[in-house]
């Protein structure tokens, strides 16, 4: 639960998860409420809230715990309607696509990608200084997950 | 005569013309995770022509898109599944969805997963399972997708579920079913009156292991995409009479159920199942069963 908790610090969030209720299964991670951990069995494959997988030590987070991030008011930039688009197709966020800087603005720091709904569509690296935003063409967040990676997984299983 | 032939024949016998049909594609809202007429809204300003299912609370066909509706940012962000229009009835034939202890038999992909889990807002806990895993990776990503969280999904088939060593208040039933031709363009060429009876005898095998794990007054909902009564009516007919089920009154689109089968007088109860011919769906048929009503 470390590994989450770890991530979550690194947008400046905290998450209040409760040990008790976080369960691991081959590096993936899920997070049960009282009646799933009431029943849940040991084989399961899936339960509850998927929180995220980790795979060589290194933490994979599921795309429902970046929207709880949101939630809890996680370092985010706000994107207009076309750099949302091309986010989720895998693209970085220029500087002239960011409407507003929620939270730090400095290099190398995580940022959630939110669009103009609030809606979270992954998460990047902030690689220049973002105090000045809406000008240049230049990466401002370098795309690390979007949620058009559920398309991509598609493409993967049924190649 | 050609496996065609056959068929047609077979759906004359049962007072159904043969037409040519083509099922349109349909989106169900996820009215959970958002408000229906703002997921109209920012469909149809980027190009997703709508037109609602007359039949259905949150089902709406697609008249006409400027790009794929399984690739919009909406769908990614899981306000929408993609999901035919007679494939939304089983799920919403349940009473009291709320907080209940619900099993889907046959779960994957996981469309009717992610729609019980907006019927009950994410309340109680649906166990999921199904037999063939690659199918629970389909399964698992639509749950992520849709944030739905009171789900537990096993590897795990149908006809076993005692292992899970639960007592269920409502089962939905989408049996494995020989399909219909409507939703696949070769069907007459894929399927033979064999397929339709080893499809048969499985649905019972799976509806005699639901029974045993639904509690007094539970309800089952049984469905298939399939037109052939062995995987409808008849069984449906055989499950009252060995499994102390009732086939109780729903209020949904389709026709009433058929109680004359190639001349086999049927249980006159089946008339309150529905089957749907294809047309404005793809084949159906929908039925909802009560243990212990009588």
């Amino acid at each position: 639960m470390k590994v989450i908790l770890d991530f979550a610090a690194r947008f400046d969030t905290k998450l209040s998860l409760n040990p008790d209720f976080v369960i691991k299964k081959d590096g993936r991670h899920f997070l049960l409420n009282r009646i799933l951990r009431r029943f849940v069995l040991r084989d399961y494959y899936y339960a509850g809230v998927y929180l995220g997988k980790v795979r060589a030590g290194k933490f994979f987070p599921s795309f429902i715990l970046l929207k709880r991030m949101a939630e809890n008011k996680a370092n985010s930039v706000t994107v207009d309607g076309k750099a949302s688009w091309l986010f989720i197709c895998g693209r970085d966020v220029f500087r002239k696509g960011i409407l507003a800087v929620n939270g730090s603005p400095n290099k190398n720091d995580y940022a959630l990608v939110l669009n103009e709904f609030n809606e979270c569509l992954g998460f990047g690296i902030i690689v220049c200084n973002l105090d000045t935003i809406g000008k240049g063409t230049d990466v401002a967040v370098k795309n690390v997950s979007d949620i058009g990676d559920f398309l991509r997984r598609e493409t993967r299983w049924s190649a | 005569m050609s496996s065609k032939e056959f068929f047609k024949s077979r759906y004359a016998a049962l007072g159904w013309q043969f037409k040519e049909t083509r099922t349109r594609q349909a989106i169900r809202l996820n009215v959970s995770t958002a408000k229906g007429k703002d997921i109209v809204q920012r469909l149809e300003s980027i190009g997703v022509q709508l037109e609602k299912i007359y039949f259905l609370k949150t089902g709406y066909w697609v008249r006409n898109s400027t790009m794929s509706v399984g690739a919009t940012a909406e769908y990614l962000l899981g306000l929408y599944s993609i999901q035919e229009a007679a494939a939304q009835i089983p799920a919403t034939l349940f009473t009291k969805l709320g907080g209940k202890i619900v099993y889907d038999a046959c779960a994957a992909p996981g469309g009717k997963t992610v729609q019980l889990a907006d019927l009950m807002n994410n309340t109680g806990l649906i166990v999921a399972s199904d037999i063939r895993k690659r199918r629970l990776t389909a399964l698992t990503n639509h749950l992520e997708r849709c944030g739905v969280s009171n789900a537990l999904v096993y590897e795990l088939d149908a006809r076993r579920a005692q292992r899970l060593k639960l007592k269920f208040d409502r089962i939905l039933i989408d049996a494995p079913c020989s399909g219909n031709f409507a939703a696949d363009g070769n069907w007459f060429e894929r399927r033979t009156i064999e397929d339709v009876e080893r499809n048969a005898k499985l649905q019972k095998e799976i509806l005699e292991q639901a029974t045993s794990l639904l509690i007094e007054n539970g309800e089952i909902v049984y469905s298939t995409c399939s037109l052939e009564p062995e995987e409808n009516e008849l069984n449906i007919d055989w499950a009252i009479r060995n499994l102390d089920l009732q086939v109780q009154e729903i209020d949904c689109f389709g026709q009433d159920g058929l109680v004359d089968i190639f001349g086999t007088r049927l249980d006159q109860s089946l008339k309150k199942c529905k089957r749907i011919w294809p047309g404005e769906t793809q084949g159906f048929f929908v039925c909802k069963l009560k243990r212990g009503a009588g």
